[in-house]
């Protein structure tokens, strides 16, 4: 009660707010009701997110929100992809407080989530600045632009040892199989939705795929379950090479790691983004949509292009990691993952358990 | 029920807490969906699929070499370690004492991780070895390796066990037994271990059950070669399907079970004789060292060794780790160190609020957990009938589950049980799924003191006319003080390095290091993961040593 305040200090606070709610006017090209979202959303005073890119990289954007939107405030909580869904489907079925927008590099548990009904039906502004690739349904929002990698040691390999492409990692597998017995990484395709959803992505993009997997399998590849252990062990020299990781985490390490190598491969390079929406069900909808619409503007994606460092999707942002920075080197070999239906095919049980077998006896050399 | 209506409200509890999430694990394994899908069906689906997939039987068929690995290697050096330590001159015994616990409050992800820094195929210990003899002698990754390791970082918890026990004895036999001629390792075998038999059993199925259940070893030093555990199995089926598999989950934790029902009936079993070995009487006789002579330097030679298996080679790697930005074969240490990690760290408000949670569930949780371990322990105590039997199996039952699991378990309990649901996204959520996990480890330590004190005490008291209650707060909690000092001490480690339990629970709030290192060692930051892990074993440490200096002592 000591806090409830007399006529006079609630007269200051409203004039303090003056200039404040100055800043949250309704960007240039919005219609004009969006007022009334930012006014609502100032009511609900905060939004809730859960997400799989670590607080670290999401900082700059949580913080650049906060100063466009004062007195929204941002609960942040990172977590894997797994969890991400787990949470939000048993909080769902409880009904209890769950997220406002969920932000997850599953891209195919997100879609399988939007598909169940799951996010709220909201076109974005933004959707004339986006690429086609990126939208579906105007429910689910690609965000990042982030081509996959091969990564390698720096020290230990040289030369004709690192690979270029996809054709060259089966050259390079067989040629150099002595070397790198043992010491090429990837990921568990069991373990990791993510890996999976990339090499069922490279069985469509690329037409050795097969070949790949037996080479790979000549080598006795090391399966890791996360990104971030594939590189800490080939930073190491524990293994020498490693496949379908991040651009983005690979580039974040190579800065402070000297020996991280990373080469885009020139036949295609995939290319997959952060899938956000908001929830059906979201306790703040109008903050959820002030976010959604914050992460996929002009100005949300500079921020994840430059600072976030994660690429953006969006032709009009400047800097390395956009579109056009990355045209440069990967050409017309980039190849985005299409965030839509197409990527709940291999979430069947029957299909995806075939998969993995099919996947399991070309490398132990049975297919 | 005979006894009072305090006795019935903590039984009551207890089962409570037990059965409601464990009832849900096997309503879930019962299901094809999870339990609160609408498409969801009643069938064995569940076990079906997993009885049919050849991994569940090499992950089983793992977790039984390396449970047993453990308790044969475990259970006779844990023994020897608690004789030398406790009945022995062994020069250094008190200073030695603190490093022996080491591995008991370090999380087994992070000695895991450590073990891949120092002795991985290129870590700083292996890349010794290679100059020294040309090649590297051992293989972490294996299974071998993998079962090594567990064993020697589980000898901690047979010495605590048995060295509480060993406390107790009268030294006049010992020494019989010396001036007879034997040497220090017979009287060792022959005279004081069969002596602490009981604790050695319990100790010995107890290193067995957290074999079973051993998740983060094998999770780190597992992958490279693909050796799975039943633990690290059932987290596999999470992605398996592409969506979680709770039905598939919940059929292995069943399964599990299943394997550790038996070892309560025989733990059951060997308790029946407990009555023998009461070992402190009314008239204590007097304790002397025993005094090893030349077979000092063998004992000092042993546990040195021992040590630098188990604390100094994977601890020296995580703090290097902690402080180096990358590492391995051909990297000049010197010019990779920096102190950026925990710039990061600290710079991070969900990292700083999971350090003070952590610390808090240890120290505060940590006390509180004991109050309830004490307080299920006298509702058993010299109350030989069907409910206190009943008591006996119900502790041991939450700690056959994988941490793992039970963490979702009560997750599913805070969120579809509403009066618990505003606890759901505060640290007492983790509390109490702590200790739940940790009821039987928690029990046997309370109860371990509980069974030392002799029969004839209370019954004097009794005679004499005190209730029931006044017995149990002025004879028997008074005798036990200092084991349950010991077990407060004990339980805050645990709650320290506990991991697993936490990763379901881990949200705004409720976040703890043992749990956020899971979820940071998936995300791939391996940096924060040594910063971290270094954070929490300096906690530890720092805990340890202050409780140590206020005399809070595991030995009285």
């Amino acid at each position: 009660m000591k806090r409830f305040c007399t006529p006079v200090t609630c007269l200051l606070a409203a004039l303090a707010l003056v200039p404040a709610l100055g800043f949250a006017q309704v960007p240039a090209g919005y219609p004009a009701s969006y007022a009334d979202t930012i006014a609502a959303a100032k009511k609900e005073g905060k939004v809730v997110i859960y997400s799989t890119t670590d607080t670290a990289s999401a900082n700059p954007l949580i913080n650049d929100f906060k100063t466009l939107y004062p007195g929204i405030s941002v609960e942040y909580n990172d977590m894997n992809s797994t969890e991400v869904y787990n949470r939000f489907i048993s909080e769902r079925a409880a009904s209890a407080g769950s997220a406002d927008v969920l932000w997850s590099s599953s891209m195919d548990l997100q879609i399988k989530l939007v598909n169940d009904g799951s996010a709220m039906a909201y076109a974005s502004p933004e959707i004339p600045n986006l690429p086609a690739w990126s939208v579906w349904k105007n429910e689910a929002y690609g965000t990042t632009y982030e081509p996959i990698a091969i990564v390698y040691n720096k020290r230990l390999l040289s030369g004709d040892e690192i690979p270029q492409s996809h054709a060259d990692l089966v050259r390079v597998f067989t040629q150099k199989a002595d070397k790198l017995k043992g010491k090429v990484t990837t990921y568990d395709v069991e373990k990791s939705g993510v890996g999976f959803m990339l090499i069922t992505q490279d069985s469509k993009q690329n037409p050795q795929f097969w070949d790949l997997a037996k080479a790979l399998g000549v080598v006795g590849p090391r399966f890791q379950s996360s990104a971030g252990t594939m590189m800490e062990r080939i930073s190491s020299g524990e293994n020498l090479l490693g496949f379908n990781i991040f651009y983005s985490y690979a580039a974040l390490r190579a800065k402070k790691d000297p020996s991280i190598g990373i080469v885009l491969p020139k036949d295609y390079t995939l290319v997959m983004s952060r899938v956000m929406f908001a929830s059906k069900t979201a306790k703040n909808p109008n903050a959820a949509k002030l976010w959604v619409d914050y992460v996929l503007s002009k100005r949300g994606q500079t921020i994840i292009a430059n600072a976030a460092e994660l690429g953006s999707t969006r032709s009009d942002v400047q800097g390395e990691m956009t579109v056009a920075g990355f045209q440069k080197t990967l050409g017309a070999g980039a190849k985005p993952i299409p965030v839509g239906p197409e990527l709940l095919g291999f979430l069947d049980q029957t299909k995806r358990l075939e998969f993995i077998k099919q996947w399991q006896a070309a490398i132990k050399g049975t297919k | 029920m005979r006894g009072s209506l305090p006795r019935a409200a903590v039984i009551g509890l207890t089962a409570l807490a037990v059965f409601l999430p464990l009832g849900l694990i096997f309503y879930q394994s019962a299901l094809n969906a999870p339990f609160f899908m609408p498409p969801r069906t009643l069938g064995s689906g569940a076990f079906e699929f997993i009885f049919a997939d050849s991994d569940f039987w090499d992950s089983f068929k793992n977790s039984m070499i390396i449970a047993a690995s453990m308790a044969l290697i475990a259970v006779p050096l844990g023994g020897i370690l608690a004789f030398l330590m406790v009945r022995t001159d062994l020069p250094g015994r008190q200073w030695i004492e603190p490093l022996l616990l080491i591995p008991v409050f370090v999380s087994p992800m992070v000695l895991a991780f450590g073990y891949v820094v120092s002795a991985g195929p290129v870590g700083f210990y292996s890349v010794w070895a290679k100059q020294l003899f040309g090649g590297v002698p051992w293989n972490v990754y294996s299974l071998t390796g993998i079962a090594i390791i567990a064993g020697l970082t589980h000898v901690p918890h047979v010495y605590l066990y048995s060295s509480s026990a060993l406390k107790s004895l009268g030294s006049d036999v010992e020494e019989a037994a010396r001036m007879a001629g034997s040497s220090p390792f017979q009287v060792a075998r022959d005279v004081s271990l069969p002596m602490v038999t009981p604790s050695l059993l319990f100790s010995g199925v107890l290193v067995f059950f957290l074999g079973f259940e051993i998740f983060g070893l094998p999770l780190v030093l597992g992958d490279p070669e693909g050796h799975l555990v039943l633990a690290t199995y059932l987290y596999k089926l999470t992605n398996k399907l592409g969506t979680p598999s709770y039905h598939l989950m919940a059929a292995v934790a069943v399964c599990i079970v299943a394997v550790t029902f038996p070892l309560v009936m025989l733990q059951r079993y060997l308790l029946k004789n407990a009555g023998k070995y009461i070992t402190v009487k009314g008239k204590a006789g007097r304790q002397r060292p025993l005094p090893l002579g030349q077979w000092r330097w063998v004992a000092a030679a042993l546990l040195v060794l021992w040590l630098f298996l188990t604390v100094v080679v994977p601890l020296s790697g995580i703090a290097l780790r902690a402080f180096v930005s990358n590492w391995g074969e051909g990297v000049n240490i010197l010019e990779v160190l920096t102190t950026e990690h925990f710039r990061e760290v600290f710079n991070q408000p969900t990292l700083v609020r999971g350090i003070l949670n952590t610390v808090l569930i240890g120290v505060i949780g940590g006390g509180i957990a004991v109050v309830c371990y004490t307080a299920v322990g006298l509702a058993t105590h010299r109350k030989p009938d069907g409910w206190s039997r009943f008591v006996d199996y119900l502790v041991l039952v939450p700690r056959a589950v994988p941490g793992l699991l039970a963490g979702l378990a009560f997750l599913w309990v805070f969120l579809f049980f509403p009066p618990l649901a505003p606890l759901r996204s505060t640290i007492f959520s983790v509390w109490i799924a702590y200790t739940v996990v940790w009821l039987a480890y928690g029990m046997r330590l309370v109860s371990s003191s509980l069974l030392q004190v002799g029969p004839e005490l209370e019954e004097a008291a009794r005679s004499a006319g005190a209730s029931r209650g006044r017995v149990s707060r002025d004879v028997t909690l008074p005798l036990i003080r200092y084991g349950l000092l010991a077990s407060w001490l004990l339980v805050f480690m645990i709650f320290e390095r506990e991991y697993s339990t936490g990763v379901y629970l881990l949200g705004p709030g409720t976040e703890v290091i043992g749990s956020l290192l899971v979820s940071l060692w998936g995300t791939g930051g391996a940096d924060m993961v040594a910063a971290l892990s270094l954070i929490n074993v300096v906690l530890v440490a720092v805990g340890l040593t202050v409780a140590l200096r206020f005399g809070v002592k595991l030995h009285d």
